[in-house]
């Protein structure tokens, strides 16, 4: 096979490739060198850089130089190759600026910026008029998410005098409740419509028009934006005490979304639900006051879900229509069940500290400790592995899975110190533990299949996982 | 309409689409296979108007093969003249370049949106964890049950919808003549014609999915017309809104036969004047046998260099009617063409004293198997899902890493560490409904030595089946061999060679048929990798009086991989570990070229093209006439390996010529549903063909040349013409010019004569022979050009 963009003499990835892998270890040289004390810089008080930028900058980078060497092998021969390579830069570069503005016109710029380029690379095949539905569709999310910032926080600037978000935050003990909590109002938004919590999840389920290694980015950095707005804002939504909104619109979109997952039959609506869910849990865990763990979220949720879009050519297999195998577990097996996730609950708490007072961290160690349960309860029972694998087993992978995420959010919350309230959780409250007794119930309906016996749900989820109709099939050919 | 009717219209209308085969064995079929009884050119001015599709090559494709002189001014101007056009054929060619094909807006989109969502749930292969309620009712009635809660149809109560869709059928379509249902159901049939086509294939086939949740074409029709009749969509189709096409088709379809034609003249130039007709080798090292696929082609002519090596074509099935069980998925696949029904069942059983790495084998698969499940409750059940993410994402990251920099030294990693199964493993042959007779078993091994013409037998003779090693590739079975329905043609090969060398076998062949085959002559299955033109052996059971006969070959087919790859990768450094990268890249939408550029089909004795570089462009099918005196074996090939390369052919013709209609699109948006089908985007039609990618170089440029088939045999005329009598069907593909016959006539000089209407025998004026540069040059001359 020929160099086959031979007449495309310019490649833009031969200079994107090299710019962005020497980015990303740049800054991974330099986060692993001045580990875990990485001085604040600020220039002009326009951009500042603390730890918290360069973790960052350092996993966009990574996410970008990845996603720009499999396009500029994936995308060969496409009509829009080079303008694919223009859109991805531009987008890391929005992010990049993103992150580091102190000011925020810079700020809400490279906000929009991001939105742009997104719907962009979505709608980037002109060709095709379901995808310039996409882009229309999709823009005006990122632009009502962007006039949304704007007055949310052009508000707080107004009344503190303050153009820099340090000096805002600074000074937002002299504001009265309806600016403090209107603005706050205004910045969860833009931070929902962005991460596609219900019910302004349509976009996401509307882009599958783009390019699969631009998903990929969509999946694993721009809905990441939320997490990071919402960690620059941390002390605001302390001051207007509005963490328990977040916590319960990230707690019912995750939810509703991991159910909607279960009966998607196309794999990157599918994935698209399931990036829904986790952006509602880390949406929680930052209710919960935990934003540095909502910040290790979106770094490991990132990976996670850029490996499975760029992998989704693999997703074709012949199955055989059997049912799956009925379970039935014995007390003494139910029992290592319950022990397992007690043991895994505390070894979480051990390494990461949340959890060993009364206050929200309980929540999450309660996620790890069914977690650990899950996986004892499906292994236990297998009939292929020897009793002693049995019981081996599942100590094995949940010690390695719980020391892997402890060491990476003990490596963020080391680099988040900079930030005010990153990591503050809060009393444990009714709303906190209902919902945990939501999620535990939620983990029973699932377990019990009940929900199959709804097909008004079924109906009503297939409905609501429905990508905008002017993208699927609204135009054909004339001859 | 009547009730007694609606069964037979159904079945009519249901012509104007084709089968749609699902990507896990993706068989390339004629996607016009039910406009066969018609010529070609009224199939394709019939298929715009049903299907609104256009399937001509477009006017670039026309002025790239014109600039590129693949078009013969001279044959072009005759056919230009003998059809009454005057012009120039730069003038003709700009008349079909004012033709454009534009967009407009779909009237059905939000019928066609609604019924899209429920056949993809309905006929969901295993993606959903919550499938759709009361699938095993069957469509409608499942449809019917949920219907009620559809927002997207307004007000739609449960009393209102018909019990049976028979009934629905007949609500709907009773205020219409039997024309007109007719009419109605042909345009709603094509109007998703990948999702209908599934369904055909479903019934057709009677899958297991199928007999579980059955869904058929009067299903579709009841739910989408009542939905359309609720909905207040048109169910009587507008007279056609395309523009009148007939004149711009007619001068296309010259273009068309004027470059085939081109072709044809350039092949038969050839084998007049580098054709040898006589000669085979004198006792070679080793014979192999190779599928007919064009992909053989390249691979044969470096193997014969290499040695002392005789090669021969023969469909890559070997001959063996079966279906295979795969140890690994439990899945139970056919490996042999379509078109054959599978009489034999073979499965794998352990070698005699290899059991215990046998049954270690198996709970190695268990394991797997059980670990994929373990994956998918944690990901899919609240709130494991959030743990599982963050305490595997960090491994996730490293698998980013490695996948995207270093995917050829994981391929070598791989490849090192897999345990092939067939080092331990035997292939065993039944019948579906008992043992395989001794009688049937010789009878296989005959057919094959018959068919392509065998005279001598080497010590070891391999039969080579092939396999495509590909990643993150949706469409990696549609690069497999097409004469096993897309499977791997490996187990075909060991079940062959263990059945020659089966020694109650030899003594049956030898006793009834005369049939001896020499006690020094071992048979060995093997595969060719087709992406990296590496030859796996499977000589677990080669005596060791032939070890080192077999030590000698294998080093010889590590220079041929080199050569090989070079030649097809064009490039001469490194072109090993760059195919071994293309195999496992996931990045790689183009791992090989499959069976692009396929343009013809040379049933003769290799010594016909053994001087020839045919560029991968022939399918290459051993035959001796001299040895086939009765035709038996040539009519065999003319229905079997004949109408297997028309589907090929014709199904990369339309994928090319009209990617959208008829392929599969740009796999780069490729949305993979229900396990089975792409989409592209947020969703719609099924795709039912072949990716761009798997065509064309670039968004604009085509790499296959859509020509039609040219079948050319080495045989007598008259012989041929029995065939053909005997075979309507396989007339009908010449007569209405789906493909094209060529036949060297030994008995006349082999002097090569063209099929033309009607059994007529024409031929191509050898004068315009030696004319501009030869496009099928000597092995000699093709050294390899500098990227």
């Amino acid at each position: 096979m020929k160099n086959i963009n031979k007449r495309d003499s310019f490649n833009i990835f031969k200079i994107l490739n090299p710019l962005l892998w020497l980015l990303f270890i740049a800054n991974a040289l330099f986060l692993l060198l001045s580990f875990p004390n990485i001085q604040e810089w600020r220039f002009d008080e326009i951009f500042r850089i603390n730890g918290f930028t360069m973790v960052i900058w350092t996993v966009v980078s990574f996410f970008s130089a990845i996603i720009s060497t499999y396009s500029s092998n994936y995308l060969k021969g496409y009509k829009y190759y080079n303008r694919f390579g223009v859109f991805l830069l531009g987008f890391t570069v929005s992010v990049f600026v993103l992150v580091i503005s102190n000011h925020l016109l810079p700020f809400l710029l490279s906000w929009a910026f991001m939105g742009l380029f997104m719907a962009q690379l979505i709608g980037i095949d002109k060709r095709w008029g379901e995808a310039r539905e996409a882009f229309k569709f999709t823009l005006k999310y990122f632009m009502l998410g962007t006039l949304f910032l704007a007055i949310g926080t052009l508000l707080l600037a107004f009344y503190t005098n303050e153009y820099t978000i340090t000096g805002i935050l600074a000074g937002i003990d002299g504001l009265s409740k309806v600016v403090l909590i209107t603005s706050t109002m205004f910045i969860i938004l833009a931070a929902i419509i962005q991460s596609a919590m219900y019910p302004f999840h349509r976009w996401l389920l509307s882009a599958m028009t783009a390019p699969t290694p631009a998903s990929a980015l969509m999946h694993a950095g721009f809905v990441n934006a939320a997490g990071i707005l919402l960690t620059l804002f941390a002390p605001l939504l302390f001051a207007a005490s509005m963490l328990d909104l977040l916590f319960i619109i990230g707690g019912v979109t995750a939810i509703t979304a991991q159910f909607a997952k279960l009966l998607q039959v196309s794999v990157k609506q599918k994935l698209a639900c399931s990036t829904m869910a986790q952006m509602g849990f880390m949406i929680m865990q930052c209710g919960l006051g935990f934003f540095n763990a909502a910040v290790a979220h979106l770094i490991l949720h990132g990976f996670y879900k850029a490996y499975l879009f760029l992998s989704v050519g693999d997703t074709v297999e012949q199955k055989s229509p059997e049912d799956g195998p009925i379970i039935k577990i014995t007390p003494l097996q139910s029992f290592l069940v319950l022990i397992f996730g007690v043991l895994g609950a505390a070894l979480f708490a051990l390494l990461t500290g949340k959890g060993t007072s009364l206050d929200s961290g309980i929540i999450l160690t309660l996620v790890v400790a069914i977690t650990v349960g899950q996986v004892t309860y499906n292994i236990v029972k297998q009939k292929s592995l020897s009793p002693t694998q049995r019981i081996a087993l599942p100590a094995f992978l949940s010690i390695c899975g719980i020391a892997l995420y402890a060491i990476v959010y003990n490596g963020v919350s080391l680099l988040l110190i900079d930030m005010p309230l990153a990591n503050a959780g809060t009393s444990l409250s009714v709303l906190q533990i209902s919902t945990g007794v939501l999620f535990l119930l939620g983990f029973f309906i699932m377990k019990l299949g009940v929900y199959r016996r709804v097909p008004f749900l079924y109906v009503k989820l297939l409905n609501d996982s429905q990508p905008f109709n002017k993208t699927v099939l609204s135009y054909k050919s004339k001859l | 309409m009547k009730k007694t009717q609606l069964f037979t219209t159904i079945d009519a209308a249901s012509k104007v689409v084709g089968k749609t085969w699902p990507l896990y064995s993706f068989v390339t079929s004629n996607p016009l296979s039910g406009y066969e009884n018609m010529p070609f050119q009224k199939a394709i001015e019939k298929v715009e108007n049903t299907l609104g599709a256009n399937a001509m090559p477009s006017p670039e494709m026309f002025r790239k093969a014109w600039e590129g002189e693949e078009i013969n001014r001279d044959i072009l101007s005759k056919l230009l003249l003998a059809e009454g056009y005057k012009d120039s054929p730069e003038h003709s060619l700009s008349i079909l370049e004012a033709q454009r094909v534009s967009q407009q807006k779909n009237e059905n989109h939000q019928l066609d949106q609604i019924v899209t969502k429920w056949l993809g749930a309905f006929m969901d292969e295993g993606v959903s964890e919550w499938q759709m309620p009361n699938r095993q009712k069957g469509f409608y009635a499942a449809w019917r049950a949920l219907a009620p809660y559809d927002s997207q149809i307004k007000s739609i109560k449960a009393s209102e919808i018909p019990k049976t869709k028979t009934e629905a059928l007949l609500q709907v379509l009773s205020s219409y003549s039997e024309e007109e249902c007719g009419k109605i159901m042909e345009y709603h049939l094509a109007a998703l014609p990948g999702w209908t086509g599934y369904i055909k294939l479903r019934v057709d086939e009677d899958s297991l999915w199928h007999k579980k949740n059955p869904i058929t074409l009067e299903d579709y029709l009841a739910v989408r017309l009542w939905i359309a009749h609720k909905i207040g969509t048109k169910i009587l189709p507008k007279k056609n809104e395309n523009g009148n096409r007939s004149e711009y088709l007619k001068l296309a379809y010259i273009w068309l036969k004027a470059w085939e034609k081109s072709w044809q003249q350039d092949l038969t130039s050839t084998l007049r004047s580098k054709a040898i007709l006589k000669g085979g080798i004198e006792k070679p090292d080793a014979q192999m046998v190779f599928c007919i696929d064009t992909r053989s082609e390249a691979i044969r002519r470096h193997v014969e260099s290499q040695g002392k090596y005789e090669t021969f074509g023969y469909a890559g099935f070997f001959g063996i009617a079966m279906d295979y069980e795969n140890m690994e998925d439990g899945n139970t696949r056919k490996s042999c063409p379509p078109i054959v029904n599978s009489s034999y069942k073979v499965s794998e059983a352990s070698k005699d004293n290899q059991q215990e790495v046998f049954s270690n084998f198996k709970k190695k698969i268990e394991r797997r198997q059980f670990g994929n499940y373990f994956l998918r409750r944690l990901k899919n059940m609240l709130p494991s899902a959030f743990g599982y993410v963050e305490t595997t994402g960090a491994a996730y990251g490293v698998s980013l890493l490695l996948k995207t920099l270093v995917p050829d030294y994981l391929y070598r990693f791989n490849q090192k560490n897999k345990t092939n199964h067939e080092h331990f493993c035997d292939t065993k042959l039944t019948k579906y409904t008992s043992e395989a007779a001794i009688e049937e078993k010789a009878g296989i091994v005959k057919a094959a030595f018959d068919l392509m013409g065998w005279e001598e037998f080497a010590p070891l003779v391999l039969f080579v089946g092939h396999g495509s090693h590909s990643s993150n590739n949706a469409f990696s079975s549609s690069l497999e061999c097409g004469a096993c329905a897309a499977s791997p043609g490996r187990h075909n090969a060991r079940m062959l060679a263990s059945l020659a060398n089966d020694k109650e076998v030899r003594g049956f062949l030898q006793n009834e048929f005369e049939l001896s085959i020499p006690n020094d002559t071992v048979f060995i299955g093997a595969e060719h990798n087709t992406t990296t033109d590496e030859i796996v052996l499977f000589d677990a059971d080669v005596p060791e009086t032939h070890l080192e006969r077999l030590k000698n070959l294998k080093n010889d087919l590590l220079s041929i991989q080199k050569k090989a790859t070079q030649e097809r990768l064009q490039d001469t450094s490194n072109s090993v570990a760059k195919a071994q990268r293309k195999a496992n890249d996931w990045t790689e939408t183009r791992p090989e070229w499959g069976l692009a550029k396929n343009a013809t089909f040379i049933i003769a004795p290799r010594a016909l093209t053994k001087s020839l570089n045919l560029r991968g462009r022939s399918f290459l099918h051993s035959y001796n006439w001299e040895l086939d005196s009765s035709g038996a074996a040539l009519e065999g090939i003319m229905q079997g390996p004949m109408v297997v390369t028309q589907w090929i052919n014709n199904h990369y013709y339309f994928a090319t010529v009209n990617n959208e209609a008829f392929g599969g699109g740009s796999k780069i948006t490729h949305n993979i549903t229900g396990k089975f089908g792409a989409v592209t985007g947020n969703g719609g039609d099924l795709k039912i063909g072949l990716p761009l990618q798997s065509l064309m170089e670039t968004d604009d440029e085509a790499y296959h040349q859509p020509l039609r088939l040219s079948v050319c045999i080495q045989a007598p005329i008259k012989r041929i013409e029995k065939i053909l009598e005997k075979n309507p069907s396989l007339k009908n593909l010449f007569e209405n010019e789906w493909i094209y016959l060529m036949v060297m006539d030994p008995e006349d000089g082999n002097k090569i004569k063209n099929y033309e209407k009607g059994m007529v025998w024409g031929q191509h004026s050898a004068s315009i022979a030696g004319r501009k540069k030869e496009r099928l040059q000597q092995v000699e001359d093709s050294v390899l050009m500098p990227v």
